[in-house]
């Protein structure tokens, strides 16, 4: 179990103001729950990921993982950033990899692992390419592989997916989706996309920015129904989703703060 | 065997005369089409070789001219003939008690020692510079401060406190050498992205497992690039130290020659420095293709 309790940020302006980009946000994920922080720009969304990480301490608030607090990065939250953060000098299979190596887990036992992982993302011919020869998408599922590699508590995902096109962002959900049923991990997931949200988390959080806070929590059925299923377009097209994401997007409307301010 | 291929794919009217169905017409020719691209700006990778080909001709043949027509005095400018017949002479009998061999080996010897000291401290040294502050403040106002100083202006105190041999003139080197490559990899570590670092952390690297796996490779571009610059000021700054109480290298060659007036033998040192310069730069070159091929392309 992963803990977020009371969780405020400030930072400091150039021009010596603080600005709350975190209002006491609470949230537990539970053993393999899939949430997903749903939000506008500025929503703190990324900033509570990059505490999860550890990138980023608390002004205020405990992040605990398994009881014990989470101080500075670790190998036990593999995180997924938006742009892809793979190594241009290494081989697929040798970023895939890489936290076995940081972890000195030695190279033939690293290749059992890598192959397996590759195959789980659906790109076991391309364990010898590099980086640059592979499309947006494919980089994004060798990070996911990369992630999943030290075996970590809790898989954290910044906008994965946020750079790729629309039909290869559906794919990467469904492929998300099935990695999730197989490896049964925690996910902690962002985006700005209430499709997405609405599609993917079994647990959804509405935030909204200026202090970001959580104004509305979800636990969607959609993912169990595609997992059981397999048709993406018939869980997307029902009549519950759209209910839900209209509700959604009246509530994202109603504490957008632009809007209000026009007004 | 292609003259059958030719046959099958360019007449395939005659096959089918063969199998007694109708002659088909014979495929039309596409039209000639024009290719077009994307208008771009600068040279983009488009070849130049073949202008600066035709360049190094054109110059070669104006000097060439110059000599032959009498246009200038042979005390300033000799024919490129007599430069070769030098060469060929200095090759056979060496200058100044001393075979071409030596000479170069002497020169060699001494920018390479240089070159090697100054990769090994230059490196490690700059890459610390980026990432650690306190280490920033303390060697940043020595180095600031000696850089921009033209080596020959501290020649003098090298030889007051290293003496005239080769101690004196491979510290020059080295410290005209150390600058560029110093500067390059703090550079290298600046211009590291914090999500790679992050990435690393989070799949738990160690400090210096961040430092030799992450910071090292992303900042080896830029270290390459400058060990090239490095070595282009050490064959300038050679010269310079070879100036003094010399009695091997091109750069004493070129010296002693010039007191003589041998303005072809000064030409002869002049060429060998350009073709061992080009040759380094060449080697880097090749380096960088071989270590660094993901350089451009992310």
């Amino acid at each position: 179990m992963l803990s977020v309790d009371q969780a405020s940020v400030y930072f400091a302006t150039r021009d010596g103001r603080t600005v709350q980009a975190l209002d006491r946000v609470s949230f537990d994920i539970p053993d393999s729950g899939f949430v997903v922080a749903l939000g506008a720009s500025g929503c703190g969304k990324s900033t509570i990921l990059n505490a999860i990480a550890g990138f980023l301490p608390l002004s205020e608030g405990t992040i605990t993982l398994n009881g014990r607090p989470v101080s500075g990065p670790g190998a036990d939250r593999g995180v997924v950033f938006q742009k892809d953060t793979l190594l241009p000098w290494k081989t697929i299979a040798d970023n895939v990899g890489l936290g076995l190596k940081f972890a000195r887990v030695s190279r033939l036992e690293r290749l059992d692992r890598v192959e397996e992982l590759l195959r789980l993302v659906g790109l076991a011919d391309f364990a010898a390419a590099y980086p640059y020869e592979l499309s947006g998408g494919m980089r994004q599922r060798v990070g996911i592989a990369r992630a999943l590699a030290t075996e970590p508590e809790i898989l954290l995902m910044d906008e994965p997916f946020g750079a790729l096109d629309s039909l290869t962002r559906e794919q990467m959900q469904e492929l998300l989706v099935s990695v999730w049923t197989r490896t049964g991990k925690r996910i902690f997931f962002i985006t700005h996309s209430i499709e997405e949200a609405l599609f993917l988390g079994t647990h959804v959080l509405v935030m909204s920015p200026r202090p970001g806070r959580i104004v509305g929590r979800f636990d969607p059925p959609f993912m169990r129904q595609f997992a059981k299923s397999g048709d993406a377009r018939a869980v997307k097209t029902a009549p519950e989703f759209a209910e839900l994401r209209e509700e959604i997007r009246a509530m994202l409307h109603a504490t957008d703060t632009v809007r209000r301010d026009a007004a | 065997m292609s003259e059958i291929t030719q046959d099958t794919v360019l007449c395939p009217d005659q096959l089918h005369t063969h199998t007694q169905s109708p002659p088909l017409p014979r495929p039309v020719r596409p039209h000639p089409v024009r290719t077009v691209e994307m208008t771009s700006f600068g040279i983009l990778g488009r070849p130049t070789a073949a202008i600066s080909l035709v360049t190094a001709v054109v110059i070669l043949s104006a000097w060439w001219a110059t000599s032959q027509f009498g246009l200038v005095s042979p005390l300033f400018l000799p024919a490129p003939a007599e430069v070769v017949t030098q060469f060929a002479n200095i090759y056979r009998d060496g200058y100044a008690g001393a075979s071409l061999g030596e000479h170069l080996f002497a020169s060699l010897f001494r920018i390479l020692t240089a070159a090697a000291i100054a990769i090994s401290l230059a490196i490690p040294i700059g890459l610390l510079m980026g990432v650690n502050r306190v280490a920033k403040g303390v060697l940043d106002t020595p180095i600031e401060f000696y850089w921009p100083l033209p080596p020959l202006s501290y020649l003098p105190l090298m030889i007051i406190w290293l003496g005239i041999g080769e101690t004196s003139k491979i510290t020059l080197l080295t410290l005209a050498m150390f600058a560029p490559i110093c500067l390059s990899a703090q550079a290298g570590v600046r211009a590291l992205p914090i999500e790679r670092i992050n990435a690393a952390r989070s799949l738990g690297a160690s400090r210096f497992q961040l430092f030799t796996d992450i910071v090292f490779p992303s900042a080896l571009p830029e270290i390459l690039t400058g060990i090239r610059i490095a070595l282009g000021i050490g064959w300038g700054t050679l010269v310079a130290a070879e100036l003094i109480a010399s009695t091997r290298g091109i750069g004493f060659m070129i010296m002693s020659a010039g007191q003589f007036l041998a303005t072809d033998v000064v030409f002869v040192g002049i060429f060998i420095i350009a073709a061992c310069a080009f040759s380094s730069a060449a080697a880097i070159r090749l380096l960088e293709t071989a270590l660094v091929p993901w350089k451009g392309r992310t």
